[in-house]
């Protein structure tokens, strides 16, 4: 379903950056990459918005809390759609898919929804190795591998 | 817009144009004729958009109308060349007015009126003529200098206008009078609007005529019809400013061109006027304020046409067709959001930019597909002479239909001579260009990181066209924010190019700089290959040429050797470089070994230098730089020798010592920066300066908590868990000197306090230039003391605060004593603090300035508290006093200090309306009295009011006391006042004095004189009786009537014989006021206080 899927730091440095596609050549990667960061944009807008939006109607701090993390289609392009998600600690999770393939692009919002909730999950676990310096890129292969697993299960 | 660039794909102007009704004006001779010029500028200039929506344009008597061409009754042989013709748009928006004016001037009472209505009539004629076969509508406006006629001449006006109309064939509506007068703008303004529903009214009409032909039209043979003519209908309707139906015809328009069948032929010039109408669509549902509905125009549009690629020959076209609509809707849709429109993140116009230059690239990957043998232009005749009546036709067969090429030899000249000239056209400025405008946009709407990503593009487009200075400025400032969020492939991508750049334009300084960085482990370079990167880089240093970049374009390396042979001996020969603002393969730590440094310590700073480059680095020289606040000093970093070598993948450390300057006591060194110098002896040096900054290492993300988990080598010092410290302050050296303070303490309100202080000198060594400063300190309960509490060295004389005080030189172990005083008013605990400075040699600094402060704290308390009795003559408490009748005031002073004290003296000072009952002030009952704690001190004043003041006094008198310490013998008094208690007075017409003895003797008698006097002015008449006692037998008046006179006396004389012993009761006068009740109270009350309650009676012996 997925071609890439990255992890977004707080700071916006990139954790982890995954695609699948036919071929990992460097242009290939640089293209996912600028895919990728560009987005970051539309997540910080949104972001900046729906905080606005607490503070103007002057709810409490749980009212944050509530926000849903998942913060649906941040927009698309062309040839690909790209979906956001934003953990309580601000970590962000990006989902691309390739509106040009069947797969990619009948896909449904509740189908991202999940896949994004799977990966946060798998995030907070990759963290938890106390060999993880916070911060650092996540360089652990098996969270890559399953991270990989959610991209191509839906496929 | 002057921004986007052009070519062939271009909108003609007249497209672009806002269509306005044309209204032309004749006879205003705007050159010589002032009035005329005036008018003439009123209409043309500060055409607003508020105006009406109108052009004018101004005819001579030269201008000729366009021909009319001859109605054609049947369109059953009529086959059209074309779609749209050029001129048509040209000739509604400048050649056929839809009004024509005529100026003249004239007033109704016109001397020459017979005349002058010919020449006008004359003139319309000729301009009827001029238009003849168009439908043009003409209009007179008579021009009148003259003042408003008078009121008799409204007739001949009206009489006058009619003629007028009559001799012009006009209708009265078309006629119009322009006074010329102060409020042109007004007439014009109102000329203006009725100009403007002339005409619509022509266009409408217009309309009509054009829908005439529709009925005769086929769909086989006039498809192009059909859409010109929906063209036409549209723009009128347009320049009617009705924008709803002019995109209704539009729309027909667009979707007949769209059934329209297109071959290799035609396509050009269907997809031309699509791109005009589309365009005109885009604008006509901007202005109605549907811009989502432009928005899925333009996406349905591309998409119609995207398939419709046309010969692969000319694919190129195809693309800059594509590129050309994108833009355009970017500019509209620009223009749309500065005239209000809000755009947001997701749909701004920089989208279309971005699409422009994305469709320009591809226009250029399909130049370089099919142009390749298009290496000069075609011998003549040139194909593209010839000129096109229709939008979008082929200049070498116009007007053809037919789908198979018509001169196959000229179609091939033709095809060559395009790709000929797109092979020589600019794509790089063109996608810069529209990148430019796309950069903007994101910018506006909040997205900077597609900025970015544009302006990269952007720097790899003049990478391509070969302008590598601007590519590397571009690319060094974006560098700047990929590093910053850590999206190291991405930098890894721009550094790369930027060196491509760096190295063929030859500048050493950014050459350095990003070579330097593309060694560090985050950057990744082409095949992997950083030791090619390090060789250049000591190659530069050597001044030596550097070898090239991989993937360079062949045709620039010839230059850039020459650039690099040419620059590589000059300037810049120092070369400095940032490097806490790059990633680079060293990193720095500097660290103080402790937070505080006293005075004497040497100060130590530990560096630890990381080298991640696997090489062995040669630093020749290296220092680090401390500043202070009065000072910035290098100190050299130096490891056995000056210079050392860094080994890769090693941590080294170096430790700086140093002394610090005596003035810097107090304040803080920072480390500014570290430097590490590369140097071969060949003039050339590299510096790389480490800044720290204050505020970045504090923000630093670094867990050294966490780091402890990772397995680092311990030969690294664990580097990666230092923490760097780069601000270490200087505090004073320890101060060995002793302090001790002697006083009697507490001490007491008022008084002059002595305390002696002793301050020893306990250094090895003699201290010089000793100064002492005693100030006061505020305290929460004691705030501001220095407004309440005098200092002094001397007794009873204030001094300046704080005092100052300078001693000289103090040897080891002795001493210096000195005492001050105190004298304070407020009753709290005074803090005193005692600051001593001095110089003092020691060994290692000489002249070295210590302070110490002491402080000392003294209570004060209250020497005594003063109440005050109020008593009769006779002792007894009273509560108010009569004028002129005298009273006891008895003040107590009630002893609190725990000291003894002397009351060394008393003194009342009265207010005014008392005065002292005896003749002379008399003397202090308790003067020269010593008193000890809880001991009560009782003085007695005798005083008497003298008149009753208009107020009740809140006080009787100051009562001053004078006192000092029993142990004080020869020091100053303390004179203490404190305001004595009110009494109130009162007045009594009369006064009475009665010589009662205290004691008697039994069986004896005694002679009672009892005096009356009156006090005021008028008699007053007392009824007199006496309360007799059975204790008393007396003789005199027992009821009386008196009559008291104004100031004079009456005296009653009594005997009263005492009958038994003790205390009794004697027999008491009472006083009835006779008349004026009012009295009564008052004369009740001093007779009640005169005559005695009781008197001793002594029992008397019989001897």
């Amino acid at each position: 379903m997925a071609v890439c899927v990255a992890v977004i730091g707080k700071d916006n440095s990139p954790l982890y950056i995954g695609g699948v596609g036919n071929d990992t050549s460097t242009d290939n990667e640089l293209s996912r990459q600028w895919l990728v960061h560009t987005a970051l944009d539309a997540l910080e807008e949104r972001l900046a918005t729906t905080n606005s939006n607490n503070t103007a109607t002057n709810t409490n701090t749980s009212r944050t809390d509530l926000r849903d993390l998942y913060l649906g289609l941040l927009y698309s392009t062309d040839t690909h759609k790209i979906y956001g998600y934003v953990t309580n600690t601000r970590i962000k999770l990006v989902l691309v898919t390739s509106s040009t393939s069947p797969s990619g692009s009948n896909i449904r919002d509740a189908e991202v929804r999940t896949a994004l909730r799977r990966l946060h999950a798998l995030y907070a676990d990759a963290i938890c190795n106390p060999f993880h310096l916070p911060g650092e890129q996540i360089t652990s292969q098996k969270f890559d591998k399953q991270v990989k697993n959610i991209m191509l299960n839906n496929v | 817009m002057a921004t986007q660039p052009s070519d062939y794909t271009e909108f003609p102007p007249e497209i672009i144009l806002k269509p306005l009704a044309l209204v032309g004006l004749s006879g205003l001779d705007a050159i010589n004729n002032a009035v005329h010029k005036e008018i003439w500028d009123a209409f043309s200039n500060n055409r607003r958009a508020d105006r009406t929506p109108v052009r004018f344009k101004l005819l001579n008597n030269t201008f000729e109308f366009p021909v009319v061409k001859p109605k054609r009754n049947s369109y059953e042989w009529y086959i059209p060349k074309g779609i749209l013709k050029k001129n048509w748009i040209h000739k509604r928006v400048t050649l056929i007015p839809a009004v024509v004016v005529i100026f003249y001037d004239m007033d109704w009472n016109d001397p020459q009126w017979n005349e002058k209505i010919i020449e006008c009539a004359s003139k319309v004629q000729s301009i009827r003529a001029a238009v003849e076969g168009h439908a043009t509508r003409v209009a007179v406006v008579v021009i009148q200098s003259r003042l408003s006629p008078p009121p008799s001449e409204y007739m001949l006006g009206a009489e006058r206008a009619q003629a007028l109309c009559a001799a012009c064939e006009i209708q009265s509506k078309s006629l119009f009078v322009l006074p010329h007068s102060d409020h042109l703008m007004g007439y014009i303004v109102r000329l203006e609007n009725a100009f403007y529903d002339i005409a619509q009214n022509y266009y409408h009409h217009e309309t009509k005529n054009v829908k005439q032909h529709r009925d005769h039209l086929n769909k086989t043979t006039h498809q192009y019809l059909f859409v010109r003519h929906q063209f036409k209908l549209g723009y009128l309707n347009e320049l009617k400013q009705d924008m709803s139906t002019a995109h209704k015809h539009y729309m027909h328009a667009y979707n007949n061109l769209l059934e329209t069948r297109t071959v290799d032929t035609n396509i050009h010039e269907v997809r031309t006027v699509a791109g005009y109408i589309n365009y005109k669509l885009c604008k006509l549902l901007f202005a109605l304020n549907l811009p989502r509905d432009a928005i899925a125009q333009l996406k349905s549009h591309v998409e119609r046409y995207k398939n419709r690629i046309g010969s692969t020959e000319l694919l190129f076209e195809h693309y800059a067709w594509i590129a050309r609509q994108y833009s355009a809707f970017g500019e509209l849709f620009d223009e749309a959001i500065r005239a209000g429109l809000p755009g947001i993140q997701s749909q701004h116009p920089g989208f279309y930019y971005q699409h422009a230059a994305q469709f320009t690239v591809k226009r250029r990957q399909a130049m370089r597909s099919v142009c390749n043998e298009a290496l000069q232009y075609p011998p003549p005749p040139d194909p593209m002479d010839g000129i096109v009546e229709f939008y979008g036709q082929r200049p070498w067969r116009p007007g053809r239909l037919s789908a198979d090429p018509h001169d196959p030899q000229k179609e091939q000249a033709a095809i060559l001579a395009l790709q000929y000239n797109e092979r020589i056209f600019n794509h790089s400025a063109m996608i810069i260009s529209f990148l430019g405008c796309a950069i903007s946009q994101f910018k506006t709407f909040h997205s900077p990181r597609m900025r970015k990503q544009l302006v990269v593009e952007m720097a790899n487009e003049y990478y391509y066209s070969a302008d590598y200075g601007k590519a590397l400025t571009l690319l060094t400032h974006m560098l700047w924010d990929y590093r910053r969020e850590k999206w190291w492939f991405l930098a890894s991508h721009v550094l790369n190019r930027a060196l491509q750049c760096a190295y063929l334009s030859a500048k050493i300084q950014d050459y350095l700089q990003l070579s330097i960085e593309a060694l560090s482990k985050h950057i990744q370079v082409p095949n992997n290959d950083k030791d090619r990167i390090f060789r250049n880089i000591m190659s530069v240093l050597n001044m030596n040429i550097p070898g090239p970049e991989p993937d360079l374009p062949a045709a620039s390396q010839g230059k850039a050797l020459e650039l690099w042979q040419f620059a590589i001996e000059k300037e810049p020969l120092n070369i400095v470089l940032d490097m806490v603002n790059i990633t680079s393969f060293m990193e720095v730590k500097p660290k103080f070994k402790q937070q505080k440094y006293r005075m004497d310590e040497i100060i130590e700073i530990e560096v630890y230098v990381r080298l991640t480059y696997a090489a062995h680095l040669e630093v020749k020289k290296s220092h680090l730089t401390i500043s202070s606040h009065t000072e910035a000093i290098e100190i050299p970093i130096i490891d056995n020798a000056n210079s050392f070598t860094l080994e890769g993948g090693k941590v080294k450390r170096f430790l700086c010592q140093f002394k610090c300057n005596p003035q810097d006591s107090g304040s803080d060194l920072h480390i500014k920066n570290v430097s590490f110098i590369l140097d071969s002896d060949r003039r050339r040096k590299i510096i790389m300066n480490f800044k720290m900054d204050d505020n970045k290492t504090s923000e630093s993300t670094i867990h050294p908590e966490l780091l402890h988990f990772i397995i680092s080598p311990k030969a690294d010092f664990e580097f990666d868990c230092i923490v760097p410290l780069t601000v270490a302050s200087i505090i004073s050296r320890e101060c060995k000197l002793s302090f001790s303070v002697s006083n009697a303490s507490p001490a007491l309100q008022g008084e002059w306090f002595p305390t002696q202080f002793s301050i020893t000198n306990n250094e090895a060594s003699t201290i010089y230039d000793m100064k002492i400063v005693l100030s006061l300190l505020g305290s929460p309960d004691n705030p501001n003391p220095e407004s309440v509490t005098e200092l002094s060295f001397t007794e009873g004389e204030p001094q300046a605060q704080p005092l100052k005080l300078v001693v000289a030189n103090i040897d080891p172990s002795a001493s210096y004593t000195n005492q001050f005083y105190l004298k304070t008013n407020r009753t709290a605990t005074t803090t005193i603090q005692i600051k001593v400075s001095y110089v003092i040699n020691l060994p290692e600094i000489s002249k070295l300035e210590c302070i110490k402060d002491f402080t000392t704290k003294i209570t004060v308390i209250k020497p005594f508290e003063v109440s005050t009795n109020f008593v009769s003559m006779n002792f007894k408490p009273i509560t108010k006093c009569f004028v002129d009748d005298p009273f006891v005031v008895m003040p107590q002073i009630k002893i609190l200090s725990p000291w003894d004290l002397l009351i060394v003296d008393t003194d009342l000072e009265v207010l005014e309306c008392f005065t002292f009952s005896d003749d002379a002030k008399p003397p202090s009952c308790i003067s020269n009295l010593e008193v000890s704690e809880k001991n009560i001190a009782s003085d007695a004043i005798c005083i008497q009011a003298k008149f009753k003041p208009k107020d009740n006094p809140t006080r009787v008198g100051l009562y001053n006391i004078t006192w000092r310490r029993k142990s004080n013998l020869r020091g100053h008094c303390v004179m203490s006042s404190t305001a004595l208690s009110g009494l109130p007075i009162d007045e009594c017409p009369i006064a009475v004095e009665v010589n009662y003895p205290e004691v008697i003797e039994q069986l004896t008698s005694v002679p009672l004189k009892c005096s009356l006097i009156g006090k005021s002015t008028t008699p007053v008449r007392l009824s007199l009786s006496v309360e007799g006692t059975d204790a008393y037998m007396f003789s005199g008046y027992k009821k009386i009537m008196v009559t008291i006179p104004p100031k004079d006396k009456l005296e009653l004389c009594y005997n009263i014989h005492p009958l038994v012993a003790g205390n009794t009761t004697p027999p008491r006068l009472k006083a009835t006021v006779v008349g004026d009740s009012s009295m009564q109270e008052v004369i009740s009350e001093m007779f009640d206080k005169k005559f005695p309650q009781n008197i001793f009676v002594m029992p008397k012996y019989n001897k």
